[in-house]
């Protein structure tokens, strides 16, 4: 049963470091717009083309695959393992909301992924969907992709929105990973949470601000 | 003091269980919850009905017996507390407070609030001793213990059994309960020759009974009345991957 737990943690963990990558990439579309067009595009253009990103990229897919899969099965063995529920249960009293609600706010997250990866991943790398040009200097034009999808509203706010079940997953899935995996040092567990909080509430608001501020360029 | 008690009354193993509501009166506030079931079990005789079944045994907050889930909570709305340490003081006149047992796959109800927690003994029976013959008590300092290490080992062997971890825990985890017991050998020199053995027997009885996979809820340690923190459960992860690694 542990070796469910760890893989959980190992995948999340990764995901956790790819996620300072990806939204330190991502920063780039807050510079102004020319600048911002040709750095973005070489910037993922070098990555296509990268052998080194792309064993990174697969271990991504791998990650996110092995990570729901465990996790459903862990959430639904948990499950069967407390059929029964009490009729009255103050639980809010013991423990966080997303530590409770994990499996819940990790399938809007899935959810978010997969439209993300129509948006994006489909139509750059996979072809499919409506054709991407090309910018001045013969990069393609991701630049372009994520300008257009951030001036649609509803895109904006489902970008905007779903990075708040993503913040409180991240809060309780970061120290319970190191937990998982071991770490029981006191102290360095009460500086987790903390440094949990502050990566949780980063990531959040950092992807979630980008949409907006696109949206008003 | 007048109190509505909304009680789990169940027959048997097998059969159905509801609330049955209990209007009581004649209670005092210095009353520990376990006396106020027993003066509505009093009433119950003299009505000749039923009484309400429930394990306790030392009523003073060492044997862990007296597990049940009041108004929501294990043991009641304090933490670190159990119920017969539980006073009626903690409750106004006119509340209803609901009573209902622990409930988990591998505690199943045996009667109204008394759930058979024999899967912790077999959690026991895998390791959570040393198999060496120790002969009469030995001399205290043939064995030289430093003092951190036997006050870590102490915090965590102040486990009573009670159970109020797994009654909490969304997913029905033993894990508090099992990585106390793990812990307190496993740090100490007598624990050592059979250190991974223990970790690897009590963590696979744990799953073989099925209580769930510990998520970091915390709530055990909230509601723990020997107060053990779930660092302890990290500490038994740790351990099983050693124990892994190198056995
Ligand atoms: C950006 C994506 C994600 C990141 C960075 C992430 C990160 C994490 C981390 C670090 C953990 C802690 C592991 C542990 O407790 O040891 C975790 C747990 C979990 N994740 Fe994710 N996760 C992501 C996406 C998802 C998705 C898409 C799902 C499901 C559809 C999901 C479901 C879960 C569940 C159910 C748990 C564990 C349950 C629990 O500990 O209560 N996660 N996640
Ligand atoms: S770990 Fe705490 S809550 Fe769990 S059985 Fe032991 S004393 Fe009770
Ligand atoms: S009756 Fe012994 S701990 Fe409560």
């Amino acid at each position: 049963m542990f070796y469910r737990k760890n893989i959980i943690a190992v995948t999340g963990m990764f995901l956790c470091v790819f996620l300072i990558v990806h939204l330190s990439a991502n920063a780039i579309l807050l510079f102004p717009e020319t600048t911002a067009r040709t750095l973005y595009n070489s910037y993922s253009t070098t990555l296509r083309e990268s052998i080194v990103i792309k064993i990174v990229a697969y271990l991504l897919y791998l990650s996110i695959i092995f990570h729901v899969v465990y996790a459903a099965i862990v959430t639904y063995k948990n499950r069967r393992s407390k059929k029964d529920k009490y009729i009255m249960n103050h639980k809010h009293e013991t423990s966080s909301w997303a530590s409770q609600n994990m499996g819940l706010l990790g399938v809007l997250i899935l959810i978010f992924i997969v439209v993300h990866l129509v948006n994006f991943w489909a139509r750059v790398k996979l072809g499919i969907g409506e054709k991407v040009g090309l910018d001045a200097y013969g990069n393609i034009d991701v630049y372009e992709v994520t300008y257009s999808l951030f001036h649609n509203i509803y895109y904006v706010l489902f970008y905007s929105v779903l990075m708040i079940p993503l913040g409180f997953h991240l809060h309780h899935g970061l120290q319970s990973a190191f937990k998982t995996l071991g770490f029981y040092h006191k102290k360095g567990l009460a500086v987790l949470a903390k440094i949990s909080l502050i990566y949780a509430i980063i990531m959040s608001i950092g992807f979630a601000i980008i949409p907006v501020i696109v949206y008003f360029k | 003091m007048k109190i509505t008690f909304k009680i789990w009354r169940q027959e048997g193993a097998n059969s159905e269980g509801s609330l049955k509501t209990y209007d009581i009166d004649g209670l005092t506030e210095d009353m520990s919850f376990l006396e106020a079931l027993d003066h509505l079990n009093e009433r119950l005789v003299l009505k000749g009905e039923k009484v309400v079944a429930f394990d306790h045994d030392c009523r003073e907050g060492i044997c862990g017996q007296c597990g049940v889930f009041i108004n929501g909570r294990a043991h009641g709305p304090h933490d670190h507390m159990t119920t017969c340490q539980l006073h009626m003081r903690s409750f106004k006149d006119g509340d209803i407070i609901v009573v209902e047992p622990y409930r988990a796959g591998a505690f199943p109800v045996i009667k109204d609030l008394v759930v058979d927690r024999t899967a912790f003994d077999r959690i026991i029976e895998q390791g959570a001793y040393i198999t060496a013959k120790t002969g009469t008590a030995a001399e205290a300092n043939a064995i030289l213990i430093p003092k951190e290490v036997a006050d870590s080992s102490m915090d965590v062997a102040a486990c009573i059994g009670c159970g109020a971890c797994v009654a909490t825990c969304k997913n029905a985890s033993a894990a508090l309960f099992t990585s106390a017991k793990i812990n307190h050998l496993n740090k100490l020199p007598q624990g050592h020759p059979e250190a991974h053995k223990r970790v690897l027997d009590m963590t696979n009885q744990m799953a073989i009974e099925n209580f769930g996979s510990c998520t970091f809820t915390a709530a055990c340690e909230v509601e723990c009345p020997a107060g053990i923190s779930i660092s302890s459960i990290a500490e038994m992860n740790a351990r099983y991957i050693k124990a892994k690694l190198f056995e």
